[in-house]
């Protein structure tokens, strides 16, 4: 790997790293949620360790979502704090969380549809000139194989190529830390492996990947802490593998 | 380039207006940099930040009372119409601040709502206003050095749309438009940025009020808070394109044409023909005239926001080779 390429992709600095609570990148402690009476997220708390891939997993309505939101900062919690490189960000507005660092996908689609790709990815390159953005969207659509779309409407794009487009605008602002909310979600597995290879390459560059999906293939393939939710509380976490056999998550989920 | 040349021909001919144009002529153009300062101004809010709303009349309103009320008082009138601008803006602060909170109709008819509560301090508080008496006013002598106050406006809106289209700030407000939750998680400070273009917004609305009060030499509540302003400007900017640049101006030229044109030939019906056009138009083309060519990509249409486009196929000083993976 050239030292452009780590320039690329690597993280802006581990300037503040062991500062605050908790030891890795990202630390959940203690996050519970309530929806009127029904609760959403208990007690949760876990780590992301710096430059790892882990997953969180869970049937539907086991507060995947909601942990997701609270910790890109578009719900509040309940109880409990959330700390993204040391510094606590349980407060802050789901624009301060980007601007820190974190750089996310939605679910479902979010591109603009009505700006084209190139103008997509250089809208929210924050900090950076003109002509610096557009070297950077090049680079970023090049590497996710998808430069060919750059005058493409965000509205013309087909799903797949969506999912391709959004990794590569979230990763515009050089994040320490992609939230992926359900990658792999509704495409064929052609294109689950073409994105679980460049997240591999992300990751080898010292992005740390943090995801909520269904897809127990690739979550169990590709992480290397599994957390496995289940109506709100956290029943459990380790290694795939572990997780796997664990028969508290076959009681669960399988 | 072909759009520059075209815009400086426009400015040629505007300069020249006033000393060979009739009185018709000159009243005509008057309207028209009217509705481009009011159609560029709702466009930046309205159609970059996606706030469509009902009620810039307020500023128009207000603004043309406090040039009035100045100019009452022995102001010059572009003194006034500096005031009004201002006026406009500080309307505007606190009624972003309280209104920018609600989104798509909530905003719209909210808006609405608050052109209605000042034409009724208009009304109301007639020991300042005269209320439906209106205010009269001395009327100016000559009317070249308003005619080109106005053009200036005019000009400098659509300068400022072109700058602010092709930058990155132009983007954010689009981005707004698009999808405000997703743009905020990308790190776009967009509170901020909609109250901005909401004053931004205001400015030219006031100005222009106050000035429109001075051509008239008068105000009244009826005058300055018309909904059919309202409607004007914003079916100008439906028409030639919301968040375009040349939209809104292409807009204003072809209703006020058509306006125009109907108007002396079929007085009784020519409303309900406008209304059938602006149907016709809105049903074809519903991103307006200059959307629908720029997705044509014609090449006589200047494509919008071509800046980024030219810079991206620039040749690339740093080709990287193809990633093996």
């Amino acid at each position: 790997m050239s030292a452009q390429e780590m320039e690329m992709v690597a993280p802006a600095a581990t300037r503040e790293a062991g500062r605050g609570a908790g030891t890795g990148i990202l630390s959940v402690q203690g996050i519970g949620k309530r929806f009127g009476g029904l609760v959403a997220l208990n007690d949760v708390s876990l780590e992301v360790e710096r430059g790892s891939v882990t997953g969180v997993i869970g049937p539907n309505g086991s507060g995947k979502s909601t942990l997701f939101n609270i910790i890109a900062g578009t719900l509040r919690p309940d109880r409990g704090r959330v700390f993204l490189n040391g510094r606590d960000t349980t407060r802050a507005s789901p624009a301060e969380i980007c601007r820190g660092g974190v750089g996310r996908t939605f679910q479902i689609s979010r591109l603009f549809g009505e700006m084209t790709v190139l103008e997509n990815l250089v809208a929210i390159a924050h900090g950076a000139s003109d002509p610096e953005a557009v070297e950077r969207a090049l680079e970023l659509l090049d590497f996710l194989e998808v430069a060919h779309l750059r005058d493409k409407w965000g509205s013309e794009l087909s799903y797949g190529q969506r999912k391709l487009v959004e990794i590569a605008r979230a990763l515009m602002l050089r994040p320490t830390v992609m939230l992926l909310d359900e990658p792999f979600a509704g495409i064929n597995p052609r294109l689950q492996n073409r994105i679980v290879d460049h997240l591999e390459v992300l990751r080898r560059r010292g992005l740390t990947l943090f995801f909520i999906d269904h897809e127990m293939r690739i979550v169990l393939e590709i992480c290397h802490t599994v957390h496995v939710l289940a109506q709100g509380e956290v029943i459990a976490s380790g290694p795939a593998d572990a997780v796997r056999t664990d028969p508290k998550v076959k009681e669960a989920y399988f | 380039m072909k759009a520059t040349l075209v815009m400086g021909t426009a400015c040629i001919l505007a300069a020249v207006l006033p000393f060979v144009g009739s009185e018709y002529v000159l009243s005509f153009t008057v309207q028209l940099y009217v509705f481009v300062a009011l159609a560029y101004s709702w466009n930046l809010i309205g159609g970059y930040a996606g706030y469509t709303h009902f009620g810039q009349v307020a500023f128009f309103g207000v603004g043309a009372y406090t040039g009035a009320l100045m100019m009452d008082a022995g102001f010059h009138w572009l003194v006034a119409a500096a005031a009004a601008g201002l006026s406009g803006a500080l309307l505007a602060l606190p009624l972003g601040g309280a209104m920018l909170r609600v989104k798509g109709p909530f905003f719209a008819i909210g808006m609405f709502g608050m052109a209605r509560v000042c034409e009724s301090f208009a009304l109301g508080f007639d020991n300042i206003t005269q209320g439906g008496t209106g205010i009269y006013l001395l009327p100016v002598s000559d009317l070249k050095p308003l005619y080109f106050t106005l053009a200036a406006i005019a000009l400098g809106l659509v300068l400022l749309t072109w700058r602010l289209d092709n930058s990155r700030l132009g983007l954010q407000l689009l981005a707004i438009r698009e999808d405000e939750t997703a743009a905020d998680a990308l790190g776009v400070r967009t509170t901020r940025l909609k109250i901005g273009a909401f004053v931004v917004s205001a400015i030219a609305p006031g100005a222009v009020g106050s000035l429109y009060a001075t051509y008239l030499s008068f105000i009244d509540p009826m005058t300055a808070f018309a909904p059919m302003t309202e409607l004007t400007t914003i079916a100008m900017v439906l028409l030639g394109g919301m968040g375009t640049v040349f939209g809104p101006l292409i807009g204003v030229l072809a209703m006020s044409v058509v306006n125009e044109l109907l108007w002396s030939r079929f007085p009784e019906i020519y409303l309900a023909i406008v209304g059938v056009v602006i149907l016709f138009v809105v049903l074809w083309m519903p991103r307006g005239i200059v959307s629908f060519l720029a997705h044509r990509q014609w090449s006589w249409v200047p494509v919008a926001r071509g800046s980024l486009r030219r810079l991206a196929s620039r040749p690339r000083i740093a080709a990287r080779p193809k990633e093996a993976h």
